[in-house]
């Protein structure tokens, strides 16, 4: 399945003009000053737009969109440094839906998602190893934590152990009985939270049709991944465009800085990071077609190398800028500090670079 | 990308691969294998097996012998045959002073000399770089003054690679002194058993002679030995470097070497361990191919771009740079992995079929790889002038 690349262009477009409008940095600080951590006036915006039926199929009025499109949109989350829950609601949890949820659930759920009136969270990363969280008689049990937009979520999709000890996901209204939620700040200023669940009422997302949620589970983190390889290409290269201006406007000794060596070649570097980073983001997007053991080693190979890349160049553009770079005032603070969740999430670096050495070193 | 291109580029690269596997000769092969040093006679041989094959010139248009084909099949065409670790294509006739005369030549010096370099019949050598200009090539000082219907040339040139087997150098000379550095450089075509040639070689740390210097000393060279017009001959040079710069044949080294490091890692027990199970190589052997497939996507997706005509003009550089760094850093690591045997050199293992004095029979040759490989960051181009072209021509800074 691939998105057609005028669809891809169109979204892509519109994103681009409706964020520069309403989502540059200034229009920015107002979604950071809300307590949600995100703006709810810009999340019925992208519903309007359609932009949240991106993961929908066709026959439900949404895109079918492919790695391709979603990281069309990433990178424009990566650009503009969106708050709200793109990646955690539309994608990742949209996708869950669609892929495993029965017929019934698919129903009620993926309209009210694709109007904004519904978010959804994974709830996946557990302090322990392993899954603690389990499931009997319809009641969930157990804690996970670092839940992006955990606490904006109306409804939860849980992983956990059913009574046969396999790994399902569960729906669970986020605010009704059994649910504690502690909810903070993010350093990027989005949030998140840690969720503990009582004896929590929750249904099973899927049927006895349904394919398996260990694999689908592994294929939308997988998915999750090239998703964030495209909103590393989206910072990183904005940052490199505004470190490259700085450098021409700033003076010092009597001439821009740009005027050094020294200077020049770094940025040579930093662009030679930045095109690693857009190759290696459709090199994993492409794998996302591939058998599941050869897709993993190419999107952890793309995602070790780009959480690296992309916070080198975040780290050299707060050094290039000098002490501007380090407030809050200027935008390469906020896209470091976004990068720095980016390389966080799904996984780590060390992860990631793990997973593909181990694999490749197998392979061949 | 138009997937018929891609399909043509990929179904090359399959034909490359069956000849690299069974048309090679058994002792050009064998040779390749170890890494060994060629002989004039075995680069004819080579260069020859590539011509019969129509490949030698593939990257020429259809008029003058070749098979126009895109950017993207001639790197597939230099990536595989580094992977397979073949000899290297001498680039001075078929891949420098070719497309310079047919581009910019007269109909009489097409005749004269595209056949002899499809058929590598005639060797060339590139006269370039100076004792006083090397990245700074505008700075070159050697002498071409008009008289009558010939040139009379005075100077040296330096780093010439092969020039003691060449019958040809294409010559950057000064025939003007006027303005800035770059007016006033002709490309010239001089016999080199003109009298007034000198050849002498210089010595590398690998022990052999690749290169040399030249010395012109009144050397008359006929006015129809001119390319285009005098004067121009900067345009052509950078037409030239334009045309040095899209080595695929980066990508294959890297792989080449990487390939032969964790074949010795899974074979090499030491301190009671297998290396590849050595926490330390492991992580270094991962890096390295991490690094690799950066490399390898970077460099497709750039020659895609130039097919399309999408690229930023960074490509090139940048693909030098990273390869080079990386071809270089895993022989190096290779070299180290050897322990005892990478210190013991033996260049006469070199030459014949001995054994090198410790290891296997390769090892002389991954010695002359990695000695020689020291040098790839420097030639066509440093990476530091890389570093200025991206800096300039991309960033604008």
């Amino acid at each position: 399945m691939t998105t057609d690349i005028e669809t891809i262009s169109m979204l892509r477009d519109s994103l681009e003009r409706y964020t520069a409008e309403q989502y540059d940095f200034l229009k920015r600080w107002r979604v950071l000053e809300q307590p949600a951590g995100y703006s709810a006036a810009a999340w019925q915006n992208y519903a309007e737009f359609g932009w949240l039926a991106l993961r929908l199929p066709e026959e439900e009025g949404g895109l079918d969109g492919d790695a391709v499109a979603q990281g069309a949109v990433m990178e424009v989350v990566g650009r503009r440094l969106l708050m709200e829950p793109l990646l955690a609601s539309a994608l990742l949890a949209t996708g869950l839906v669609v892929k495993l949820g029965s017929p019934g659930q698919q129903a009620e759920l993926l309209p009210a998602l694709a109007e904004g009136r519904l978010k959804l969270a994974l709830a996946h990363e557990e302090q322990l190893d392993g899954q603690s969280c389990w499931v009997e008689a319809g009641q969930l049990t157990g804690a996970k934590q670092g839940v992006l937009h955990g606490d904006a979520a109306n409804r939860l999709l849980v992983t956990a152990r059913d009574e046969r000890s396999e790994l399902q996901v569960y729906l669970v209204d986020a605010t009704g009985e059994g649910v504690e939620r502690q909810a903070y700040r993010l350093v990027d200023g989005r949030r998140a939270a840690n969720l503990r669940f009582f004896g929590t009422p929750a249904e099973r997302l899927g049927d006895e049709g349904s394919p398996s949620a260990a694999d689908v589970l592994a294929t939308a983190f997988d998915e999750a991944s090239v998703a964030l390889c495209a909103e590393a290409f989206g910072a990183a290269s904005c940052l490199l465009e505004i470190t490259n201006e700085y450098l021409k406007v700033r003076k010092q000794f009597g001439k821009p800085l740009a005027s050094n060596q020294v200077l020049q070649h770094r940025m040579a570097d930093l662009y030679m990071l930045k095109e690693e980073i857009r190759a290696l983001t459709r090199t994993a997007q492409q794998a996302m077609l591939l058998p599941a053991a050869e897709r993993g080693r190419v999107v952890s190979g793309a995602r070790a190398y780009i959480c690296h890349a992309a916070r080198n160049i975040a780290n050299e553009a707060i050094q290039m800028h000098g002490g501007i770079g380090v407030t809050e005032e200027l935008e390469v603070s906020h896209y470091f500090r976004r990068l720095m969740v980016n390389a966080a999430l799904f996984g780590g670096r060390d992860w990631h670079f793990t997973r593909f050495v181990e694999s490749t070193l197998k392979s061949a | 990308m138009n997937k018929t291109l891609r399909d043509r580029a990929q179904r090359l690269r399959e034909e490359v691969r069956e000849f690299c596997r069974h048309e090679m000769p058994a002792a050009l092969r064998d040779k390749s294998h170890r890494h060994q040093v060629l002989d004039k006679d075995d680069y004819l041989q080579w260069m020859r097996l590539l011509d019969a094959k129509g490949w030698v010139v593939g990257h020429w248009p259809q008029a003058y012998g070749g098979r126009d084909w895109s950017s993207l099949e001639r790197f597939v065409f230099e990536d595989e045959l580094a992977r397979h670790g073949c000899p290297w294509i001498i680039p001075f006739g078929v891949k420098y002073v070719g497309p310079v005369i047919y581009t910019f030549g007269s109909e009489e010096q097409k005749r004269r000399f595209l056949p002899g370099i499809v058929k590598t019949e005639e060797f060339w050598a590139q006269g370039y770089s100076e004792p006083g200009a090397g990245s700074d090539l505008a700075g070159l000082r050697t002498q071409a003054v008009r008289d009558g219907d010939h040139y009379v040339v005075n100077g040296q040139k330096v780093w010439t690679t092969y020039a003691q087997w060449a019958d040809w150098l294409f010559c950057l000379v000064r025939t003007g002194n006027d303005g800035k550095p770059q007016n006033g450089i002709s490309f010239l075509l001089i016999d080199m058993r003109s009298p007034g040639v000198t050849v002498k070689p210089i010595h590398t740390m690998d022990g052999y002679h690749h290169v040399n210097e030249v010395w012109l000393e009144n050397v008359r060279v006929p006015a129809a030995n001119l390319v285009g017009e005098e004067g121009a001959g900067w345009t052509y040079a950078k037409f030239l470097l334009k045309n040095e710069r899209t080595a695929g044949a980066i990508v294959g080294l890297a792989w080449h070497v990487l390939e032969r490091l964790k074949k010795l890692a899974r074979e090499t027990t030491r301190d009671g361990q297998l290396l590849i199970d050595q926490p330390l190589m492991r992580n270094r052997i991962g890096e390295f191919e991490l690094r690799f497939m950066a490399l390898q996507e970077v460099a497709y997706q750039a020659v895609e771009s130039m097919v399309e005509g999408t690229d930023n003009g960074g490509e090139a550089s940048l693909i030098k740079v990273r390869g080079t760094e990386l071809y270089q850093e895993v022989a190096e690591a290779l070299v180290e992995a050897l322990g005892a045997a990478g210190i013991a050199y033996d260049t006469a293992a070199l030459h014949s079929a001995g054994l090198p004095p410790l290891g296997d029979d390769d090892v002389g040759g991954i010695l002359k790889e990695h000695f020689y490989n020291r040098a790839a960051t420097v030639f066509g181009g440093s990476s530091e002038i890389q570093r200025n072209i991206v800096a300039k021509a991309v960033l604008g800074l």
